[in-house]
């Protein structure tokens, strides 16, 4: 008996240890599956977000990822799947894959944007017009009807719906556009002229996705659009609950932890789609099944591994876990690399340093003793110490408005003669000042150890010609730039390689960037005449005048453009160095791997 | 037991409550969190700025913001609620969303670290006790100083050139060992066995002798088969490695004079041998859980074995048979694991170099059991090593010192002058006693494993939870800090609380009052 029920008890036990095992296994995976054809690239941050133009989502791979898919808006302007990209000189290049879009008029400033015909999104939807009326909605900020105060930031009455981290400049002067009835084309008409018109991607977005998210159909919310009036900051109205649900959406939506379950959010309109992510590790692209334009890369599939340390991506891409990276450029990074017998690929970023002199202070009103104090600037000493190690071919920046990429960069400097001040003249400067010993007090950012470099280097050569230099420096150096407490400035801008916005900021008699208090009538009408140049000769001329202009008003130096560093371990072709935010991936279209 | 273990909570969350509120005044105080856009070009600086802080609240002055913080924590004590509210980092991420993944990562990283540094601190430090002031213990006493003075990251970078990429480019060599190294890895293993087993000088030279011929022999066959390319045990080899299995467990559990044991720990071992043979097919199509429920299978077929064979001293054979159970499955494991090993090396997206550098796996891999589980080995095998280094130094410091005041002990005397076999006095009487105190400094460890190894995590590319404080503090994100904050008070409160009453449990000499 007892023995029967053990039997039995085992019995039991069996069936239900088979059970188990069967309900744990897996079927036999497909081992033909084939890995061929990926690249994988190092960048240095995390992605967060699938939409770079909002505040929180503006960062470099975020930018990345929407370059890559295209859904890049007014706000981040070039993708592979959108109305242009740039080229390695920073020229807008048109992306007729997507549609073409040229001016019709000069007065009014008119512009048409037509789609080329039987365009799709990834999820198969059709790329249409009313697409574009939705990135135009999105850029132009049309319906805000919100007060913002100057000085805070605030938003103290009426509703912005679409939070962008650029400005609405340009956009905000455009009347509803008129669509054509094939719903292909949009018809964009300025009220007054604007400079960067080529700038305007309207392919933000999908449409249907965004109207998915606020509960309507697609013809609802292109109704809701059409059918709502201009915002007016005078006369705030209650906000229009669709079109505010798109808003918010847009807003925070594409904010992404782990792999999205909502599909739609990676709806692509470029040549790659995202197709996989791991959170703090990496994200996958693979090629857009409905792209039919000519970026279609050669490979299968791209990867963007996060890698924080420089050291560990040059080791990564010795033991090619990764074909290629995107370092944050440094000398030590440079020698590993070369150690290492690796590809590299240096250049110079957009972003640039600079010694303004402050017109406001007292020291400087004389022109005398602003020519002075430049000829003490020991700028192939800096660039030395600073650039070189990390580029060996860098060249001290000679222009404030171009860069050496910039085709015009030559015609500017032979203008305006910055290159004259290469290297100190202390006979000159003393012979300028006379016996006289002015006290200047430099601002820069005691935190950035290439700015106390270039303090002291200025401090050591301007001391010998007489001048009494006194370290202005702090780490609030960016809450004490507008205050005017100070001589001298040394930090940093991003040249925006394409566009015109900058210039009226910096350069214009109390512009929102010029912390110098430079004030020159000349300037100020060439400034206000660039905005609205819609003649490229015109324009390159204007702004060498420009550059030319502040060069003669002694208004300060150019310092040295930040170097920038790729490289690669020889697996892939067709890298190139590139100084845009876009970073490395920026012909990601056009590399092939080798063998 | 009932109040103490009260009042220890009730304490403990007024600490917690209360360190969180320094904390985050003193992280608030530490920077600014808005200097990365007060620093910036951005046009619309100002409205950015503005955004943030209504998003963080940036306007309320930090010790009121702190309660602002606790009412969204607080949430996180509602059950099944999902209400956590821990707030967002600066770039607008609930923190309670990415603290689990940053946990889970170094989970990861830390555990098996951990483990076989306790492990493998222990034995040597025992090892080190049993053969005091012998060269062995010289040498090991130099070699674990040593390691554990090298920061960090120069290990980091170590492993990475020599074990990653050397071996790497060995493996793409085609895995030939040259001659000069399998001499000196032959006469070095020899010298280590030589000093371990000690004895007689003719004793000694045969050991060594015996001991570097046949690492030598092994390393030759390695060589020649190109054995790294396409590992595995194979019948044979699994035959010889299990009949060693049951040799040491049994010596170790009972010793080899106890024949009811050698016989369940050796028949526990058949079964496994059988096993390895009808199981190759389920294992093709295996789970991570399927793989589970067979290793607790083992452990319960030597557990039976051993209560049917074990006799008068059923204890000893049960334990010789379960630990032969699962030592010798988890062997059936490697094997198999080995045997996938070709197909993941020659996989599109390891290209032949399979140990990796950087992160926790490789993006977009897909494969079987073993194909991910042999990534996720290859991965973290450099960042543990790191680890393990520096952290097993202390383990063998106090395991050897413990045990050394043991056996000085009178009670151990006593049991040697009852004629007690030596391996009974050490395994019984003093590698208990030896455990009490290590009991302590592994629980207060665990407490500080979650805290993540900043450096080791970073150097390698994997996002815990070192990373993510450290990240956090340098743009004085303060939700992040604060979430990792909480994650690792709560931790060490809980295991010091344990330690308190593991040792009571541990000593019958302290009491919990």
């Amino acid at each position: 008996m007892k023995i029967r029920r053990i039997g039995i008890g085992a019995i039991a036990l069996a069936a239900a240890s088979a059970l188990m095992l069967s309900g744990c296994t897996t079927s036999a995976p497909d081992q033909s599956k084939g890995n061929k054809g990926t690249i994988t690239v190092a960048t240095t941050n995390e992605a967060t977000s699938f939409n770079s133009s909002t505040p929180q989502g503006n960062l470099d791979t975020n930018g990345m990822i929407v370059y890559l898919t295209g859904t890049a808006g007014t706000s981040a302007g070039a993708s592979l799947g959108g109305f242009f990209t740039l080229d390695d000189k920073f020229q807008v290049k048109h992306n007729d894959n997507i549609g073409t879009y040229e001016k019709v008029s000069d007065d009014p400033l008119t512009v048409k944007y037509t789609l080329k015909d039987d365009l799709k999104w990834s999820d198969g939807k059709p790329i249409t017009a009313d697409d574009l009326l939705v990135g135009w909605a999105i850029g132009s900020g049309y319906y805000n009807d919100s007060t913002i105060d100057e000085a805070t930031g605030d938003v103290t009455g009426g509703t912005q719906y679409f939070s962008l981290a650029g400005s609405t400049d340009g956009l905000d002067k455009t009347a509803f556009p008129e669509v054509s009835d094939d719903n292909l084309s949009l018809t964009l008409t300025y009220s007054e002229p604007f400079v960067d018109w080529e700038l305007a991607n309207l392919l933000d977005k999908p449409a249907h996705v965004l109207a998915d998210k606020a509960g309507v159909s697609e013809e609802d919310f292109i109704k809701t659009l059409k059918d709502t009036p201009k915002g007016d900051p005078a006369n705030p109205v209650a906000p229009n609950a669709t079109l505010k649900a798109a808003a918010d959406f847009w807003n925070t939506g594409y904010d992404f932890t782990s792999f999205p379950d909502d599909k739609s959010l990676l709806v692509s309109s470029g040549p790659f789609i995202v197709s996989a992510y791991t959170p703090q590790q990496s994200i996958t692209f693979s090629k857009n099944p409905e792209y039919k334009g000519s970026d279609e890369p050669a490979y299968d599939e791209l990867v963007l591994r996060f890698i924080g340390d420089s050291n560990a991506q040059v080791t990564a891409l010795q033991n090619g876990e990764v074909n290629a990276i995107y370092p944050q450029a440094s000398a030590d990074t440079l020698t590993a690399l070369k150690n290492a017998n690796l590809e590299t690929f240096e250049g110079n970023q957009l972003s640039y340093d600079h010694l303004d002199l402050n017109f406001g202070s007292p020291v400087f009103q004389d022109p005398k003793v602003r020519e002075a104090f430049l000829k003490t600037i020991p700028r192939q000493q800096i660039l030395d110490s600073i650039v070189t190690p990390v580029n060996p071919d860098a060249k001290v920046l000679n222009s404030q408005i171009f860069v050496p990429a910039n085709p015009e960069y030559s015609d500017a400097v032979a203008a305006s003669g910055y290159d004259s001040f290469d290297k100190p003249d202390i006979e000159g400067a003393k012979a300028l000042l006379a016996g006289a010993t002015p006290t200047v007090r430099i601002l820069y950012n005691t935190d950035n150890p290439n700015r106390v470099d270039s303090f002291q280097a200025i401090q050591a050569s301007a001391a010998q010609a007489g001048f009494n230099i006194v370290d202005a420096g702090s780490p609030d150096w960016a809450s004490l730039l507008p205050g005017g407490d100070y001589d001298a400035s040394v930090f940093g801008w991003i040249s925006p390689g394409a566009g015109n916005a900058a210039l009226a900021q910096i350069f214009k008699t109390a512009g929102g960037g010029n912390y110098s208090k430079y004030s020159n009538a000349s300037v100020d009408e060439m400034v206000n005449q660039a905005q609205t140049e819609l003649d490229a000769d015109a324009l390159s001329k204007l702004k060498i005048d420009i550059d030319a202009q502040t060069a003669k008003d002694f208004y300060g130096l150019p310092l040295f453009q930040a170097p920038g560093l790729f490289a690669s371990n020889g697996t892939v072709d067709g890298i190139k160095f590139f100084g845009n935010q876009t970073g490395i991936v920026w012909n990601a279209q056009d590399w092939t791997l080798k063998g | 037991m009932a109040a103490y273990i009260a009042r220890r909570i009730g304490v403990s969350i007024l600490i917690l409550i209360a360190a969180s509120f320094i904390m985050y005044v003193l992280a608030a105080g530490s920077g600014d969190p808005l200097r990365d856009l007060r620093g910036g070009n951005a046009a619309n600086e100002a409205q950015l700025i503005a955004a943030r802080v209504s998003a963080l609240d940036l306007d309320v002055p930090a010790p009121l913001r702190w309660f602002l913080w606790l009412g969204g924590a607080a949430k996180c004590l509602v059950p099944f609620a999902n209400s956590c509210d821990l707030g967002l980092t600066l770039d607008n991420a609930p923190v309670a969303t990415i603290l689990p993944t940053a946990m889970v990562s170094t989970l990861q990283l830390v555990t098996v670290a951990t483990v076989v540094a306790i492990i493998l601190g222990v034995v040597i430090g025992i090892v080190t006790a049993l053969r005091q002031y012998s060269g062995f213990d010289i040498a090991t006493t130099f070699l674990s100083f040593f390691l554990f003075s090298l920061p960090s990251f120069l290990i980091a970078v170590l492993l990475k050139e020599f074990i990653a990429i050397g071996f790497n480019d060995f493996l793409q060599d085609g895995a030939a060992i040259p001659a000069w190294l399998i001499v000196v890895i032959a006469l070095v293993a020899g010298l280590i066995w030589m000093v371990l087993i000690g004895g007689s000088r003719r004793r000694r030279l045969i050991v060594f002798g015996v001991s570097a011929v046949a690492t030598g022999a092994v390393l030759v066959y390695v060589s020649l088969t190109s054995w790294f390319l396409f590992p595995g045990l194979g019948p044979v080899g699994l035959l010889v490695v299990l009949a060693g299995v049951v040799f040491i467990t049994t010596s170790l559990v009972s010793g080899l004079a106890n024949r009811r044991a050698l016989l369940a720990s050796a028949i526990t071992a058949a079964f496994v041998y059988i096993a390895f043979f009808v199981l190759q097919g389920l294992f093709t199509i295996s789970s991570a859980f399927t793989l589970i429920f067979i290793a607790v299978a083992a452990l319960v077929v030597g557990i039976v074995v051993g209560f049917l064979v074990g006799g008068s001293d059923r204890g000893q054979a049960v334990r010789a048979g379960a630990i032969t159970g699962i030592v010798s499955m988890l062997l059936v494991f490697l094997d198999r694991f080995m045997q996938a090993w070709p197909s993941y090396v020659e996989s599109g997206r390891i290209n032949g170099r399979p140990i990796a550098t950087v992160g926790s796996g490789t993006p977009g891999l897909t494969g079987d059991v073993w194909v991910t589980g042999i990534d996720s080995f290859t991965h973290l095998l450099l960042p543990t090593i790191a680890l393990l280094l520096i952290s097993f130094a202390q383990y063998t410091r106090y395991a050897r010192a413990g045990l050394l005041e043991v056996l000085n002990q009178d009670y151990i005397r006593t049991a040697r002058a009852k004629g007690l076999p030596e391996r009974t006095v050490i395994m019984r009487h003093a590698f208990r006693n030896m455990l009490i105190p290590i009991a302590t400094i592994v629980a207060t460890d665990v407490g500080a494993l979650l805290g993540g190894a900043v450096i080791t995590e970073k150097v390698f590319a994997i996002s815990g939870m070192g990373n993510l404080f450290a990240t956090a503090l340098g743009r004085t994100d303060l939700n992040p800090i604060m979430g990792y904050f909480i994650v690792i008070a709560i931790v060490a409160i809980a295991f010091n609380f344990l330690a308190d009453l593991a040792y009571a449990a541990l000593d019958p000499r302290v009491r919990v009052r």
